[in-house]
């Protein structure tokens, strides 16, 4: 069984000057699972696959060493929007007819959580998203996953192929040190193009502007639970 | 017949009552039993060498030293126990009784008989005196074995064995030497230096006739004579080896600073593909020769603070674990998993505590880190460990925090930067946790405020200082430590520092044991050593007060690794504290549980190593707990927090209580 | 010409207020627009949603949409709107509409935008807001095409209040069988809680790591909630050890509330957290640490041991 898997170069929430660049958590979390299945036995290659300029090569270096078979880059250097980016992904399934896509659920940078679902539509896929879980069944022909939802744990069985969005409780993505990224160097980045793949496609949702979010203030320290509940009680009201 | 016996010089025939050919079976009975010994050691020395080459110590002026103190004065046994005192009975008097033994054999077969006259008396004493402690030594064992036996120390049935041979080697010795003495019929004046022989032969032999002695002699001496050769046999079958592989061990183990892991090399990885050790010829020669030298005594797992909280960390497992590995119920099985879990791996502190106590110096924590390396090459980490070392990886520090947060802890101080001062004499290596930990900000600023007072010209690298790489070091990502180190290198060199001091004594150990693997020579001082300085040369004034009674928790890396438990006792002194120890002290610390990466695990309450040491603090009645190492004061203060009456005791770093002492209250530190 | 189409979740009994939200969105849109049900047996729930100035509302009702699979859903959803042909298919942010919406705009070749917090049309042209980089950020964003999917930050769009003028309900007969085939329900948790849904109470407590574990965690927090007549919510890292279920997650990738009371307690205030809370109107934090970030944007803070606390905070509320 051939797994494809998506991830995207995303900021590094914890540098704040915004200089660092990493693999989107839940994309890790994404091929830590493809790693998984492979190990498992029940999957022979794992393909990555993202978007973006010769940038991202860090990023595809980063994946590759945690263990990847293949790795596909589309070179484009626009901003996309999920629609778009589910349309390059659709190019690529369409080339490496995996049995399975497993995708992060949502990139933290802009919290879309969106081209997982949009791809399963383009191909008519089932799907299954936010997924804690995942269990192969029938000798590779359904998968059951358990989802995360408002309402609580969710099971259900999806006929392969199928897309599956990841959720964070999926997996801990394993650690990467020098010798992976070593190893990692030895494997060639397959990088396409839009036009190479017949994708030919527009954003239509684009970033106008972006400013920082109105900041709550901290507001007055209280010394006891009495002086709290009066402060609730009389001032706010609330209780 | 006395009167004739009292002209002969004082000797005797060596096989008297043994006929030649008896005399020819026993000597080619003991050669067939040496050469089966050698045998099997030689069997053994070939696993050892699947090691890969190198990792001994080649200076053997270094091995004469080590003997002398480790194996001849068997300094690390001494301790106040029924173990280290039947130790020392059995091991002088097997010594002594062996050298006698070569000696008599020499004598017999050599140019020169030299086995007479004051000598002979002596040495009949001698031997007696010692093969008295031989058996009572034996008897001690077989006593502690049976009725007062450690966990630790393990038992398998051939422990009763080989004490039960060596038992019956004494006495059946004695029974020899008082036969012979009844029918030789030496004269009592000669008699007499055998002690125990004649003794016997008073009491018990008084009427026995010449015959029946005679056959009765022959019968032990053969009994004697097998019981030789049977222990040679046993001796690479039982806990007896390591008196063959502990001075062996002793000798050539390695010589690096106690706190110092050996470093990797790049060149050696792309070569082989490997990191760490998967499997047991990963290890070198001179690890796998140790792991045949331990005799389970035991006493590293009694000294594990990991063990002691529950973990499934046992220095010792782990160490037979994989002698077993090597050749034994164990052989062909998978290292990693089946031979020793990653729980036991990630359970270490790296305390060294193992280390110091195993009288033949075996490495333990040099085991354990090498497997980690595997691990974490193989990506076989994950969770809040794993983060940490990405965040040092990213941000240059395992808390995550942004490095231009570096100088927020030196807020309204006006710490001076190798920027602004530029002809700094001492750079002051903050360290992350000083950096960004609330507990350990508060150190460093009473640090600075002495270093101030004492008019000390330092600096701070601000930006410019990143993690030294010492978790990324011990959790097992080597080459994550190397980059940090060789960057850490450059700038220190490129600042042109020569002399550092730092409250952390990780930062402390790294810098000065293992920078120099990378090009960085400087002299690194905690700042308990300087401030000591700083106070025998008049530049700080002690203080006035002290608030009551303080207990001291020595840090592992301060203490243990880096033989430093008096400058930390000064400055608490110099405070006006009076101390009350803690039983764990000095180099005896009993460890907090934040070394060997552990900081950066998530332990369940119960398992908390903090809990014990808390425990043990509160039992001096100190209202105080002193300590001078950043991570020591955030897992004792979460220690007491989670004990009951805990809550009672301060958590403060050495310099916290230096600084308070000064004021008639305590200093009230600015907030930050 | 109906101009929008408005999902509205339900659990099969009742309408979920949040998705009430879209409504409001709707509105802002410009046009008409009508409301659309699917499920079994939920001629009550349509009912109840008659009242909101819809043109209409739509029910789908087929016992092969008990389950709200997504590959059925939204090959409905897309029929509908491309037969009524709307411009705009709504909803409310939810799990729901993240998993079904999504698919249904790739099915009308639609352009998507989510969790928006803002709509703007100026020359024809539409501008919507929505959080980014765990809300730290909020963008202006123009969405372009004839036809496009929306989803509402329910916190940021009001509930619309009941019309006096009630619409029509229209059932919509659907051929089961021509459905997609390839998802099969299985099971869901079910947890039958008296505690109102924590993204419609007025009063949330929530829990962090701190908590000793799900007993304490039940005890301290649903206590507390309990007295208060709330619900009860958590942090990641609560719900990762064990404290508490997945559905009382809150932050940026779990649920967004706006109460009017939200109780911290335990919880350090990282920005993942921080971003499902900011729009609440009193935000009170207690803590052991006073460094702890959650103080930065809490109206009041005590900073104590939650074990003494939460149990007198819960004595002083029921007096």
């Amino acid at each position: 069984m051939k797994i494809l898997v998506s991830f995207k170069r995303v900021s590094d929430a914890a540098s704040q000057d915004g200089g660092q660049f990493v693999i989107n958590p839940f994309d890790e979390i994404a091929i830590e699972e493809a790693l998984r299945i492979r190990e498992r036995g029940e999957a022979a290659e794992i393909v990555g696959m993202t978007i973006g300029t010769s940038v991202v090569d860090e990023q595809v270096r980063a994946a590759l060493a945690m263990g990847l078979d293949r790795a596909i880059r589309v070179d484009d250097s626009r901003a996309l929007d999920p629609y778009a980016v589910a349309r390059i992904f659709l190019a690529v399934v369409r080339q490496e007819r995996p049995q399975v896509v497993i995708l992060g659920k949502q990139a933290v940078d802009d919290d879309a959580n969106q081209v997982g679902q949009m791809l399963a539509g383009l191909l008519n896929w089932p799907q299954a998203t936010f997924v804690s879980k995942v269990e192969f069944l029938n000798g590779n022909q359904r998968v059951r996953c358990t989802r995360e939802t408002d309402r609580g744990l969710e099971v259900i069985v999806v006929n392969l192929p199928a897309v599956i969005t990841t959720d964070l409780r999926l997996n801990e993505p394993r650690y990467v040190s020098l010798p992976g990224l070593m190893k990692a160097r030895r494997h060639p980045i397959e990088v396409l193009s839009c036009a190479q793949l017949g994708v030919g496609v527009q954003p239509r949702t684009t970033i106008v502007s972006t400013r920082p979010a109105a900041r709550r203030s901290g507001g007055v320290r209280v010394e006891s639970v009495q002086d709290l509940v009066a402060r609730l009680r009389q001032q706010e009201k609330v209780l | 017949m006395e009167a004739a016996n009292s002209l002969v010089t004082p000797t005797r025939d060596v096989f008297v009552n043994i006929a030649p050919w008896m005399q020819a079976v026993f000597y080619a009975m003991i050669l067939a039993s040496l050469g089966v010994l050698s045998w099997q050691v030689w069997a053994r020395a070939r696993l050892w060498r699947q090691g890969q080459p190198g990792g001994s110590e080649r200076d053997w002026r270094l091995w004469l030293r080590r003997l002398a103190t480790y194996a001849l004065s068997q300094k690390r046994v001494h301790r106040k126990s029924l173990g280290a005192a039947l130790h020392v009975l059995l091991f002088s008097g097997f010594v002594v009784l062996t050298i006698g033994t070569t000696l008599l054999m020499i004598a017999d077969n050599g140019p020169v008989n030299f086995h007479h006259g004051w000598y002979y008396l002596f040495y009949e004493l001698t031997m007696d005196v010692f093969g008295v402690a031989v058996c009572v030594g034996c008897l001690l064992a077989l006593y502690r074995r049976a009725f007062g036996r450690p966990a630790s120390l393990g038992h398998k049935r051939r422990d009763w064995a080989l004490l039960g041979v060596l038992l019956m080697l004494s006495l059946s010795g004695f029974a020899v030497e008082a036969l012979r003495l009844h029918f030789t019929q030496v004269p009592g004046s000669i008699a007499r230096w055998s002690v125990i022989g004649s003794a016997i032969d008073m009491t018990l032999l008084r009427d026995l006739d010449l015959g029946t002695t005679r056959a009765m002699h022959l019968g032990f001496w053969w009994v004697h004579a097998v019981l030789v050769a049977a222990l040679f046999i046993s001796i690479p079958v039982t806990r007896f080896m390591h008196v063959l592989t502990g001075p062996m061990n002793i000798a050539t183990r390695p010589s690096r600073a106690m706190g110092a892991l050996a470093p990797l090399k790049l060149e050696d990885v792309e070569k082989t593909g490997r990191v760490g050790v998967a499997s047991l010829g990963d290890f070198n020669r001179q690890q796998l020769l140790s792991l045949d030298s331990c005799m389970e005594c035991g006493r590293c797992e009694d000294a594990c603070p990991a063990w002691a909280s529950g973990k499934p960390l046992s220095p010792k497992a782990v160490v037979v674990n994989l002698r077993d590995a090597m050749g034994g119920k164990r052989n062909g099985q998978p290292l990693h998993g089946a031979v020793i879990s990653p729980e036991t791996l990630w359970a270490c502190t790296m305390c060294q505590a193992c280390v110091s106590e195993c009288p033949v110096l075996i490495g333990h924590v040099d085991l354990i880190s090498d497997l980690r390396r595997h691990l974490v090459g193989e990506g076989q980490i994950t969770g809040s460990p794993a983060k940490a070392m990405s965040q040092v990886a990213r941000q240059f520090n395992p808390y995550g925090r942004s490095p231009t947060d570096r100088l927020t802890w030196a807020e309204g101080l006006q710490v001076p930067t190798v920027e602004s001062n530029p002809d700094f004499d001492y750079l002051f290596w903050v360290g992350c946790a000083a950096s960004f930990d609330r507990r350990a900000q508060k150190a460093a600023r009473a640090t600075v405020q002495l270093l101030r007072e004492a008019q000390v010209n330092f600096a701070v690298l601000g930006r410019e200082e990143h993690c030294t790489g010492d978790p990324a070091r011990r959790l097992g990502d080597e080459f994550l430590f190397q980059e940090l180190a060789q960057g850490n290198v450059e700038t220190l060199n490129t600042r042109k520092v020569e002399k550092i001091v730092s409250t952390c004594p990780h930062c402390v150990n790294t810098l000065k044991n293992e920078y120099s693997q990378f090009g960085g020579h400087y002299t690194v001082q905690h700042h308990s050593q300087l401030l000591t300085e700083l106070v025998s040369t008049g530049r700080l004034r002690g203080g006035m007060k002290s608030n009551g009674t303080i207990t001291l928790h020595d840090p592992c890396y301060l203490a243990r690794a880096n033989d430093e438990a008096d400058a930390p006792r000064v400055v608490l002194r110099t405070a006006g504290g009076t101390i009350s120890e803690m039983p764990r002290h000095g180099a005896k610390t009993f460890c907090c549980g934040a070394g060997g990466g552990r900081m950066w695990f998530e332990e369940p309450q119960t398992q908390r190593v903090s809990g014990l040491r808390a425990k043990e603090a509160m039992g001096t009645g100190a209202r105080t707990l002193a300590t001078a190492c950043p991570f020591c004061l955030n897992m004792m203060s979460d220690g007491m927090a989670s004990t009951a009456g805990g809550e009672q005791v301060r958590v403060v770093d050495i310099a916290e209580v230096l600084v308070e002492s000064r004021a008639e209250r305590p200093t009230v530190l600015p907030a930050l | 010409m109906i101009q929008s189409l408005v999902i509205i979740e339900h659990d099969g009994q009742r309408v979920m207020r949040g998705s009430l939200s879209a409504i409001t969105l709707a509105h802002q849109l410009g046009g008409s627009y009508a409301l659309l049900v699917i499920g079994n047996g939920i001629a009550a729930v349509a009912e109840s949603a008659r009242a909101f100035g819809a043109a209409s509302v739509f029910v789908i009702d087929d016992l092969g949409l008990l389950e709200p699979l997504a590959d059925r859903y939204a090959t409905i959803i897309a029929e509908v709107a491309q037969r009524i042909g709307a411009s705009n298919i709504v909803g409310t942010s939810s799990t729901y509409t993240k998993d079904i919406l999504p698919r249904v705009a790739a099915l009308l070749d639609a352009a998507m935008l989510s969790d928006v917090t803002a709509v703007e049309i100026k020359d024809g042209v539409t501008l919507c807001q929505r959080p980014i980089c765990a809300g730290s950020q909020v963008a202006t964003v123009k969405i372009e095409g004839n036809v496009r999917v929306l989803t509402a930050r329910s916190t940021a769009f009001a509930v619309p209040s009941l019309n006096c003028q009630t619409c029509p309900v229209e059932q919509i007969p659907v051929d089961a069988a021509s459905l997609p085939n390839g998802t099969q329900f299985i099971s869901r948790e079910q947890r039958t809680s008296t505690r109102p849904d924590v993204t419609e109470a007025r009063v949330v407590v929530a829990g962090g790591r701190p908590l000793k574990d799900r007993e304490t965690f039940e005890r301290l927090i649903g206590g507390l909630a309990d007295a208060l007549g709330g619900a009860i919510g958590a942090t990641r890292a609560a719900v990762d050890a064990g404290l508490a279920s997945n559905d009382c997650q809150i932050g940026q990738t779990g649920k967004t509330v706006a109460p009017e009371l939200y109780i911290a307690v335990g919880v350090s205030g990282a920005v993942q957290h921080a971003a499902g809370i900011k729009d609440s109107k009193i935000i009170v934090a207690i803590n052991r640490d006073p460094e702890a970030a959650i103080f930065q944007m809490a109206t009041y803070g005590l900073v104590g041991d939650l074990y003494e606390i939460i149990p007198r905070l819960m004595a002083a509320v029921r007096s």
